[in-house]
């Protein structure tokens, strides 16, 4: 799949999700995203920990939004008003609208993390324009210096407890941050010469492999950011209606090109193909 | 400045920043095609005067040359280390800090990348680096699989792409077993017989052995012709046996009983059942990536069993890691050995080390402005100061020259006359011979004792 594209899509996603309050429409988002997701990631990936990471957010926007807001006609727990900030009534309104706070947070999440969970980490850098190329292999040069440093810093720690170092001591911890520190200075430092010995910063790059556009490429290419304009200009126009959960809860309002638009974000599932 | 070699350097001086002497001062050099050796002390100047040939000195390092250098045509001070890339190809030491990218393939492609190769002709290229290294076969994989051999020849396989006209490698054995050194041997003796201008720098040359070429040694800066055979001391793993000290008490100093052990609790290591006692030296050989560090962080209790029981004599672990500069960060090296031993009571033990590791002249400079057999030897007094009851050290010779060597020996036979438990993970079959008491193989999910070796 083209990075262009995905790219694309993914800017198109977090458009729809964040542009409306609507939970329909968000829920919609993320059900495409997780789709591409499910679909198209890296076979080395699981996707266990973004999971578990959303569904955590997800609940602290609720209870934050809940325990904060007091706002809603409907109270299922009122503390006492002598507590700070959390004292009040608590009501139904307020959580549904932090859950919706929680699902755009978590749609618009979905929408990004194909960039990172499909796509080879240096592939999107390849993608950069031609005026940013030798940027680019510095950030994705970067990007694959941060497993060693993590292996070093356990090696580190290892070392260092061997001669007696206790992390429970934080008077101690500088003997872990310096060397993890300096290890990573220096392996940046070898490894720009390794870059520079290999020419890096000649001059103008070229990437190994094309970029190729297919018409599935093509076809993403246009349908996301078209479905993506297509759903702000409705929404800016009334057409398609925001959510609001206050003073009393009510059901969405959903709107027939809303939902085409939310839709159309799921296609990437239906024409790519890893 | 002289036509027909490949490099040539004249009344050649340089500077590092902050330096107090030359570190290069070289009144004529020309290198021609074939292999030339570069052999020499830790911190005599080897490495520096490889980077001369690609610009790295002074370009990337600054400080202050004198003289002048010529290679493939280019004047050296004059013309960038970028520029120089695509006639001089550099293999770095450490093949874990010159990958790129996270994929063979695309690692390979790099320099080409740098030079605007147009993709067609790329790929081609990268075929050849790939074919030429023997590796095509791991042309999808990801880099962070490849064991260190692998590594390495992926690391020749990006500077061959490049079709260099001189190749230059800053000891490119030092971290490989035997298997991966002979395999980058035999490239490189390819290369040698096709006409490349093949410079190396290593410590182990029997593995180089087996081609043709020139030697040079290097000391304190300075260059002398030299004769391959005779710096060629290793090969000859007799030369450093000397008469057995084994003072084995018979007193278990750890113990593994039935166990199995690996990263993340997934065992590349089973049913492994070993005793080491006190006052003895243990080897443990076999291939990279074959378990010898997991075992060795098994014993230390940096490593929890999967299955079995561990068991260790009260008192102090040693454990020095593959990488000396996990250990490094005071100020001095004599501080650094201080640290180790800070809540022990006061003893000359700290000093004496320095001393037997010829550390003596170095203890009070920071460990990080050392070469690189000079740190390793810094991280070993470092872990070794205080009399550790157990000592495990991996791949412990690494970067050394043969004094430093002699003097790691003499350490350890010390340690093992006052009782000390040591196991030595290594490739170097040199120091196995002088040391071992036992020598265990480890790989293939196993480790089984070897025989021991008749002493001629």
């Amino acid at each position: 799949m083209n990075p262009r594209a995905l790219a694309a899509w993914s800017l198109s996603g977090i458009t729809i999700a964040l542009a409306t309050g609507n939970p329909v429409y968000r829920v919609l988002v993320l059900l495409g995203a997780v789709n591409v997701l499910v679909a198209l990631r890296r076979p080395d990936v699981s996707l266990r920990g973004l999971g578990i990471a959303l569904v955590v957010a997800g609940f602290i926007a609720t209870a934050i939004t809940t325990l904060a807001s007091h706002t809603g006609d409907h109270a299922f727990l009122v503390l006492p008003q002598a507590i700070p900030v959390l004292g009040g009534p608590l009501t139904v309104e307020a959580a549904f609208f932090g859950a919706s706070t929680g699902l755009g947070i978590a749609a618009a999440v979905l929408a990004a993390a194909p960039l990172s969970l499909v796509l080879m980490p240096n592939s999107l850098v390849d993608a950069l324009p031609s005026a940013l190329a030798r940027t680019g292999a510095a950030i994705g040069t970067a990007l694959n210096l941060i497993p060693g440093i993590a292996r070093s810093a356990t090696e580190i720690r290892d070392a260092q407890r061997m001669r007696g170092w206790r992390s429970r001591r934080v008077r101690e911890w500088p003997d872990l941050a310096v060397p993890v520190v300096l290890t990573a200075l220096e392996s940046s430092i070898t490894l720009a010469e390794a870059m520079e010995a290999r020419g890096y910063g000649s001059g103008a790059r070229t990437h190994y492999g094309e970029i190729v556009w297919r018409r599935a490429d093509i076809a993403v290419c246009v349908i996301a950011p078209a479905a993506a304009v297509v759903f702000v200009a409705l929404r800016l126009a009334g057409v398609i209606a925001d959510w609001y959960p206050f003073p009393d809860l009510s059901v969405p309002p959903i709107n027939v090109f809303g939902v085409m638009c939310c839709l159309a974000i799921a296609i990437p599932a239906l024409v790519w193909r890893r | 400045m002289m036509s027909g070699s490949v490099a040539s350097l004249e009344h050649f001086t340089y500077r590092y920043p902050g330096g107090a002497n030359d570190a290069l001062d070289i009144g004529e050099l020309h290198i021609d095609d074939g292999l030339t050796v570069v052999a020499g002390a830790s911190g005599s100047g080897k490495s520096s005067l490889l980077r001369v040939f690609n610009g790295l000195v002074p370009h990337f390092h600054g400080g202050t040359v004198g003289g002048s250098a010529e290679v493939c045509g280019h004047d050296v001070i004059a013309t960038a280390t970028r520029v120089l890339a695509t006639r001089v190809g550099f293999v770095f030491q450490d093949p874990e800090l010159q990958s790129v990218y996270p994929t063979v393939e695309r690692d390979v492609a790099f320099g080409l990348e740098n030079i605007a190769m147009q993709p067609r002709a790329m790929m081609q290229r990268v075929t050849e680096g790939l074919e030429r290294t023997g590796i095509a076969h791991l042309r999808d994989r990801a880099v962070t699989t490849l064991s260190g051999g692998e590594r390495q020849r992926l690391a020749l396989a990006g500077v061959l792409a490049m079709r260099p006209r001189m190749l230059v490698l800053d000891e490119p054995l030092s971290q490989l077993d035997d298997d991966g050194a002979r395999s980058v041997v035999s490239i490189l003796a390819t290369l040698a017989r096709a006409g490349t201008a093949v410079v190396v720098a290593e410590h182990r040359l029997d593995q180089l052995g087996s081609i043709d070429g020139r030697m040079l040694a290097v000391e304190d800066g300075r260059v002398v012709e030299g004769s391959a055979k005779s710096a060629r001391r290793g090969g000859d793993a007799q030369a450093f046996r000397a008469p057995s000290h084994a003072v084995s008490t018979n007193v278990a100093a750890w113990e593994l009983q039935d166990v199995a052990a690996g990263p993340a609790r997934t065992p590349i290591l089973e049913g492994i059942s070993l005793t080491g006692r006190a006052g003895e030296v243990v080897a443990l050989v076999g291939p990279n990536g074959g378990g010898k560090t997991t075992l060795l962080r098994t014993i230390a209790g940096l490593l929890a069993p999967c299955t079995g029981h561990v068991d260790r004599a009260a008192g102090r672990i040693a454990f020095l890691p593959q990488n000396p500069m996990a250990l490094l960060h005071r100020a001095t090296v004599a501080a650094e050995v201080a640290w180790t031993v800070r809540g022990d009571p006061p003893s000359a033990d700290a000093a004496m080390l320095l001393g037997e590791l010829g550390l003596t002249s170095l203890a009070a400079r920071d460990p990080r402005d050392l070469s690189t057999g000079e740190r390793q030897r810094a991280a070993i007094a470092a872990v070794l100061a205080g009399a550790p009851r157990i000592a495990l050290l991996d791949e412990p010779t690494r970067g050394m020259d043969d004094a430093a060597r002699d003097a790691l020996v003499n350490a350890i036979r010390r340690m093992r006359a006052a009782g000390s438990s040591i196991v030595i993970a290594t490739h170097d079959r040199n120091l196995v011979a002088a040391l071992a008491d036992r020598t265990i193989a480890v790989g293939a999910g196993s480790a089984r004792e070897l025989a021991p070796v008749a002493v001629a």
